[in-house]
């Protein structure tokens, strides 16, 4: 139900619920991505020991350790040493410097390939929401487009559009995977969102990406959702090429 | 079995399963609403969630339980402690929530604080709005179900009311696969095509394996959205639609030939 809730503070706990089944490691990792990309765990708190977080989870410690160091190959919890030591979401600033390192370390290649599939996903969400989505539900999704336009909220404006778009193709997998690619992918994708003009021109590629699911033109709403995406990605690599400098 | 048999044998087994789910939340509303009186309308936070938690559990330990999430929301600002609550527990297929006494079973938190950036108005929301509107039972999807159920659902509320005044909704979430599994024997017994649609249109189930879940359902002629054209339950006229009771759904049926 509560679709209109995001977590909380005492619901960061039930991040850390029992789990059961196989893939521990990777379902110990989806969950507190997910948690971390919906805002339930917030930038620069800390994390649970591993043997707490092991504990929590009822998963053994070596599990809780994999799953936390491949959060930190995605950059998204980072390890602190000594006596206030620990593993923490990674600080926004921290954020901030690391996604530069990681698109001075991505290949070209590589960051065009995980447009690629970002826009496969995004781009078929728009596709189905346009055939699916009622009024009521596009009187919803404007409801997450603002006028606001500072960098922070033009990055959760992205990522809370995309997931209602997603949500809107009546697809829980493209939903799940639209979670997982925002987390893995989001920060470094939308890094044109520092740039003031572009976070004017992004709004209104949501603006037309609304009025083509209104119009129920599933083509429409999957082209512009391909050239909005299309252009950050021209956007990201330029700006590595200016970084590689 | 003759058309009229089989849709009306169809039409009784969507109210008999929705029904079923309604009969429960009915006997928590009444609960609470007793609670409620017995309180001259003066409730915390606290006490709602120990009448919820206590009425909600139980269902959702059952074995083979339909109902994957349940609880209570509160009217803004009906409780004494605070503006906005929830008491909402998720069942053992729900991998969201907080420890309980049942270690399958978990409390849902969600953001109260109206100022935080994660707080949303769930006023806004159809399972709270159109039951605030119309004064009754309400089915709300298919629908994705990101924070909750993380899964393809449908949401079930009823309002709660102290004297005349709307102070909350009583509800449960169950999963759209398992509502197939139920309905599917069903309506396909029906010669033609039937398909299940909500109040928005948006199709539960069709015989027509064609018709996906989630879509809306269009017709051939203009591409409108068929929906608010429920005909009277004779089962018998082409292209008809049929109420399904007080659950908001109809049966869609096409005639072949």
């Amino acid at each position: 139900m509560p679709q209109s809730i995001r977590s909380t503070t005492a619901a960061r706990a039930a991040v850390f619920a029992p789990l059961a089944g196989a893939g521990r490691a990777e379902l110990v990792e989806q969950r507190l991505t997910d948690a971390i990309v919906l805002g339930l765990l917030s930038h620069g708190e800390r994390l649970p020991s591993e043997t707490e977080m092991a504990r929590q989870f009822g998963v053994a410690t070596v599990t809780a350790r994999e799953a936390l160091e491949a959060l930190r190959a995605k950059g998204l919890v980072e390890t602190k040493r000594g006596r206030d030591g620990g593993s923490f979401v990674t600080s926004s600033d921290t954020r901030a410097a690391s996604i530069e390192q990681r698109v001075r370390e991505l290949s070209r290649v590589e960051l065009r390939d995980m447009g690629v599939y970002y826009s496969a996903i995004a781009c078929m969400a728009a596709e189905l929401a346009a055939d699916r989505a009622t009024p009521d539900d596009i009187d919803q999704l404007e409801r997450t487009l603002t006028d606001d336009a500072d960098e922070p909220r033009a990055r959760r404006e992205e990522g809370t559009f995309r997931l209602e778009v997603a949500a809107l193709s009546q697809s829980a997998r493209l939903v799940r995977e639209e979670l997982r690619l925002q987390a893995e992918f989001a920060p470094l994708l939308w890094l044109c969102l520092r740039d003031e003009e572009y976070r004017a021109s992004s709004r209104a590629a949501h603006r037309s990406v609304v009025e083509a699911i209104a119009a129920a033109d599933g083509s429409l709403a999957r082209e512009r959702t391909k050239n909005h995406i299309a252009e950050a990605i021209e956007w990201l690599l330029e700006a590595k090429a200016i970084m590689d400098a | 079995m003759t058309l009229a048999t089989a849709t009306n044998d169809c039409v009784a087994a969507v109210c008999a399963t929705f029904g079923s789910v309604f009969a429960v939340i009915d006997e928590w509303r009444v609960s609470i609403e007793t609670l409620i009186d017995a309180s001259a309308g003066i409730l915390d936070s606290a006490q709602v969630d120990t009448e919820i938690e206590a009425l909600v559990v139980p269902e959702l330990s059952s074995d083979g339980a339909l109902v994957i999430g349940a609880g209570f929301v509160a009217a803004p600002r009906f409780l004494a402690d605070t503006d906005w609550h929830l008491a909402w527990w998720l069942g053992h297929s729900n991998t969201f929530g907080l420890g309980s006494a049942d270690p399958s079973i978990r409390r849902l938190m969600a953001v109260e604080d109206e100022f935080s950036e994660s707080f949303r108005d769930y006023t806004n929301l159809e399972w709270w709005r159109v039951p605030a509107r119309t004064g009754t039972r309400h089915v709300t999807g298919p629908y994705v179900d990101y924070l909750c159920t993380d899964d393809y659902t449908l949401t079930l509320t009823v309002p709660v009311t102290h004297g005349s005044t709307m102070v909350g909704v009583v509800g449960a979430d169950l999963y759209v696969n398992d509502i197939e599994r139920i309905l599917l024997p069903r309506v396909r017994a029906i010669a033609g095509t039937a398909t299940i649609v909500n109040a928005s249109g948006r199709v539960v189930v069709s015989t027509d394996v064609h018709r996906a879940t989630g879509s809306l359902l269009r017709s051939p002629k203009d591409g409108a959205v068929s929906k608010d054209r429920a005909a009277p339950s004779d089962g018998a006229a082409d292209d008809a639609m049929v109420t399904c009771g007080d659950t908001g759904l109809s049966l869609a049926l096409t005639v072949a030939g």
